[in-house]
């Protein structure tokens, strides 16, 4: 009950937090699934609670004060961490912790579409909370999110370079695949391997958006139905359905040879003519499963760039 | 032991309390015995409670000194250490005395019907029903119901079945935990599915649900688990004097006069309650139920039924176990049910082994 | 074979029993050749087991569906046997290495060694059975408090207590490592496919010590299951049976455990079924045991690939959501019977 009554001076105090550092700058209106919310122009202090609005922010040369870890690891994924050296941990993907959110002090959070309402609640007491809509499972949403997080942070025009960059980059590599593989020859897929069979990863993902960008046919063994989760394991008796031109193969462990010959060792795996004409690429699946935004998009252009060079010519 | 006779629920006479006691007469049917000595018991326990309860609002990732806690309670203190206090640590504060007040009185209640220091609500399946609903609620199966309130369904869902396939209590309400146990089975095997047709991100966003956690928890849920607490307390202190016969046999009960179908229902439905609410604001936080009543019953030395220190103790254990698993790791936070765990689990471990001369109780 | 209905199970000859289980299984067995989640038609199958199939065809069944039915086999005959001993040693028939916390504590094992670096495709088997047998142990020490006074539902608590502890336990370590988190969630709802049946031979060793435990012990078990008092007037120590017993139990369930993951209720529905059979002399049950284990574990596997084309149910989910029922029968049954 005291918490109700006390709900008007919080109302005053929250504003009194979020606006103390940016008094008299003007504001702008971004769309969010709770809402619309306003938010000011000229951000400094912001927080982001999800890998792919952490990818956006450091893309658009804003660097968050603090940032979830990646999962698999205690720090952000490894493909950034350069970039976003000395940004403080709030939290893991499982848990965030308010009150080192709190205690950043920030002006704006960018959290994932999947934040719960609870959450929202006392996140947007703290700061403007931008949650996105889920774009659900459909081909190119990670650019969806890019864009809500770059209006959030005022720099949509700077996001529109940065995804023509992606597009141009992806136009030049989908010509050099084409050049150097025939027609027919470039269906791709994309999985993580368990003993008890592949986990085939959706033709919707982000990787597989990037892959498929860059000229290569995506092959999801149709196991992926609509609006199912963005992954599914397969029966190892349907493992020739993942049979492609090439296969990507992600781990979660720093060493991808480990999970090669993990995967090798099943006769089942090492049946696929993929694996025979060793054309299994293994990926970081930091970076291939769980990331997605521009940076990663780049990270994974390097590697397809590597692929071509290595295993093309 | 404390004469029996003085249980006698439909004693007509002038009864005198024993020494050490005081009869408290609400209206003609209402009698409530209280133990003096319990009475200073608990007061200490509320005091302590109130002082973690103080230092729990001060630690943090931020630090407030306890003079400003109390200045912030009273409406003071700068804007910051409000914030902190009364949105972040005062909800998470209730809930975890809530919860663990909650968890423990059902554990107390549980481990009476049962005659075993070792049964818990958690054994009739609610709290892996209850898991079970929230997590196909955060994997995207629950009809986008709140996973809160589908954690109250599982509850509710697993007791009826439980209630059905044992047909009645049974003798000594046997039937109805094993029956439980196996409904906990299935709801443990399906969470495990969903868990494992989800990607690793919708996995991890279900995770405080498998463990149980009081981190932003639904503040509508906390009030209502608040009341409910409230409520059942009361009962538990109008039924106490049935209650306090449960630990005889059967044939004694009956002896006494007293309908021991009526005491276990009513037992039963308190303990179902309380859980059912707990469950649905933090998740399965389990050993809660064991650790609370264990420590009430030490600190009351095996003479009847701890109800209130149980209430007590238990929300004790919560705040402080809460106030671990936020600071220990900082930043990142432990989900309470894992510390209770962790703390629990070799008090567990050490009931086990120790060969008690004791009565099963 | 109507005979068999109107005479008391302990009547029944056991030979012609078992002979008619082997013949189910047989059954069983074939029927885990000809079907599965993949396109390779039953038909298709049966002419590829004549001989007649392509390469594709060959290794699915000779391979994929040979092997995990051989993996089926050994599974489901460790964890029936177990769970027949666990119920003869605690003289309970609710005792089942799931529900006591055996297969939790194994859970826990492998959980910690996932996070110290090794990864499920390549587990060994000793860590399971080291994290059984600390279950196991567990089991006894409640075992020595609670003195088993004819109160099944006692050890169940205890179990179920401790299977809460471990499974908390497993949680905690693996908040710290999301790469095993992200591996052991498709562990824990066990499976036998994609094994290997050099993971078969590498638990040889542990399965004939086991065996030798299990010989030694038959006879002294089935006085025992007259009561203590019959057993030390037979000149058996019962301590020393149970100790036994209890390595053993803790050696075939590491092993389950180990190759399929956590499968739950074999050990219960099992044991049940051969008393239903055969009555409760547990000379007579062990044996029946051992075929009725793979069948249900082989039924379960062969309904988990069918369910969910072209992925595959989880086998623990599966025998969990086939076993529970069973409990509750056994709960409803008029009185729980003592053994």
């Amino acid at each position: 009950m005291t918490l109700k009554r006390l709900s008007l001076k919080k109302i005053l105090l929250c504003a009194c937090i979020t606006t103390s550092f940016s008094a008299l700058a003007s504001e702008h209106t971004v769309t969010t699934k709770y809402g619309n919310i306003q938010v000011n122009d000229n951000v400094s202090r912001v927080v982001v609670l999800s890998e792919d609005a952490l990818d956006s922010a450091i893309a658009l040369g804003v660097k968050p004060l603090g940032a979830v870890a990646t999962r698999g690891g205690d720090s952000v994924a490894e493909y950034i961490q350069e970039r976003a050296n000395g940004v403080k941990i709030v939290g893991t993907s499982r848990q965030n912790n308010l009150e080192a959110i709190a205690a950043q002090r920030p002006d704006l959070i960018l959290a994932s579409a999947s934040l719960s309402q609870d959450k929202y609640n006392i996140l947007s007491k703290i700061a403007p909370t931008v949650v996105p809509i889920s774009p659900g499972m459909v081909s190119d949403g990670w650019i969806t999110l890019a864009r809500v997080y770059a209006n959030a942070l005022n720099k949509s025009a700077e996001m529109d370079t940065i995804l023509n960059n992606i597009a141009e980059r992806e136009e030049n590599l989908k010509a050099a695949i084409t050049t150097h593989v025939p027609e027919g020859k470039r269906t791709a897929a994309l999985a993580r391997w368990m003993p008890q069979g592949p986990i085939v990863m959706s033709s919707q993902i982000f990787a597989s958006d990037v892959l498929a960008s860059t000229g290569f046919v995506i092959n999801d063994a149709g196991v992926i139905k609509e609006g199912r989760p963005h992954s599914s394991p397969l029966s190892l008796e349907n493992l020739s359905k993942v049979d492609s031109d090439w296969l990507f193969l992600a781990t979660l462990n720093s060493e991808g040879k480990d999970a090669l010959n993990a995967a090798k060792s099943s006769p089942s795996f090492s049946r696929l003519n993929v694996v025979k004409e060793n054309k299994v690429i293994t990926v970081n699946g930091q970076l291939w499963t769980s990331a997605a935004g521009p940076l990663a998009a780049h990270a994974i252009l390097d590697d397809i760039e590597a692929v071509i060079n290595t295993k093309m010519k | 032991m404390i004469p029996n006779r003085l249980f006698m629920p439909n004693a007509t006479q002038e009864t005198v309390p024993p020494n050490g006691y005081k009869l408290l007469t609400l209206g003609h049917k209402v009698r409530i015995l209280i133990e003096k000595k319990a009475v200073v018991r608990n007061i200490w326990l509320v005091l302590i409670l109130l002082l973690s309860c103080v230092m729990t609002l001060g630690i943090g990732t931020m630090m407030i000194s306890p003079k400003e806690v109390i200045a912030v309670v009273f409406g003071h203190g700068s804007p910051m250490s409000q914030f902190i206090v009364q949105d972040l640590r005062l909800p998470r504060l209730l809930a975890a005395v809530f919860t663990g007040a909650a968890f423990s009185l059902a554990g107390c209640l549980m481990q009476t019907m049962a005659r075993n220091r070792l049964a818990t609500p958690g054994i009739i399946g609610i709290d892996n029903a209850a898991m079970a609903f929230a997590v196909s609620s955060v994997v995207g199966m629950g009809l986008s119901i709140a996973p809160s309130a589908m954690a109250l369904a599982g509850a509710a869902t697993a007791t009826a079945l439980a209630f059905g396939l044992a047909g009645g209590s049974g003798t000594r309400g046997y039937r109805f935990i094993v029956a439980g146990i196996g409904i906990g089975a299935i709801a443990g095997a399906v969470t495990q599915l969903l868990l494992s047709q989800v990607s690793i991100d919708v996995a991890n966003s279900a995770y405080p649900w498998t463990v149980g956690s009081l981190s932003a928890r639904d503040p509508f849920m906390v009030h209502i688990l608040g009341a409910g607490v409230a409520v059942c307390l009361v009962a538990c202190l109008v039924f106490a004097s049935q209650f306090a016969l449960l630990p005889f046999s059967d044939q004694v009960i009956t002896g006494l006069g007293a309908n021991i179908k009526y005491i276990r229902i009513i037992a039963l439905v308190l303990c179902i309650t309380l859980t059912g609410l707990a469950v649905s604001v933090a998740g399965p936080v389990g050993l809660v139920a064991l650790v609370g009543p264990e420590i009430a019953r030490v600190l009351a030395r095996y003479r009847g039924i701890p109800l209130v220190s149980s209430a007590l103790t238990g929300a004790l254990v919560m705040v402080i176990a809460d106030l671990v698993g936020r600071t220990i790791l900082s930043p990142i936070e432990l989900p309470v049910g894992i510390v209770t765990a962790v703390v629990g689990g070799p008090y567990l471990i050490w009931i086990l082994i120790k060969r008690s001369s004791r009565s099963s109780l | 074979m109507l005979k068999w209905f109107s005479v008391t199970p302990a009547q029944r000859p056991l030979p012609s029993v078992l002979m008619s289980a082997l013949f189910v299984l047989t059954f069983c067995c074939v029927l885990s050749l000809l079907l599965g989640a993949g396109g390779l038609a039953p038909h298709a199958s049966l002419l590829t087991l004549l001989g007649h199939g392509s390469a594709d065809a060959e290794f699915t069944v000779f391979h994929l569906r040979l092997t995990r039915t051989l993996v089926g086999l050994f599974v489901g005959l460790t964890l029936g046997i177990a769970g027949a001993l666990m119920q003869a040693v605690a003289r309970n028939p609710l005792a089942e290495p799931g529900l006591l916390g055996v297969s939790a504590g194994s859970s826990f094992a492998v959980a910690m060694a996932l996070v110290l670096g090794a990864s499920t495709a390549t587990l060994t088997v000793g860590i399971a059975q080291i994290g059984a047998l600390i279950g196991c142990l567990c089991v006894i020490g409640t075992a020595k408090m609670q003195g088993q006074r004819n109160d099944p539902i006692r050890l169940v608590l205890a179990g179920a207590a401790l299977s809460s502890l471990l499974l908390a336990m497993t949680s905690l370590i693996l908040l710290f490592d999301q790469r095993a988190a992200d591996e052991i969630r498709f562990w824990v709802t066990g499976s036998v496919a994609g094994r290997d049946t050099s993971t078969l031979i590498s638990v040889l060793p542990s399965m004939l010590l086991a065996l030798i435990c299990i010989l030694y012990t038959a006879k002294p078990l089935a006085s025992l299951a007259l009561g203590e008092r019959v057993a030390i007037g037979l000149g058996h120590k019962p301590r020393r049976i149970r100790g036994i017993v209890i390595i053993a139990v803790a050696l075939l369930v590491g092993a389950a455990t180990a190759i399929a993951g956590p499968v739950a209720f074999i050990g219960l529905v099992v044991p049940f079924a051969a008393r239903a059979l055969v009555g409760p002399d547990i000379r007579r049950t062990l044996w029946l045991c051992l075929p009725l284990g793979p069948i249900i574990v082989i039924t379960a596997d062969i309904i988990s690939r069918l369910v969910a084309q072209p992925a595959e149910m989880p086998l623990g989910v599966l025998t969990a959501i086939v076993g529970a029922p069973v409990l509750l029968f056994i709960v409803r049954s008029h009185r729980l019977p003592t053994l």
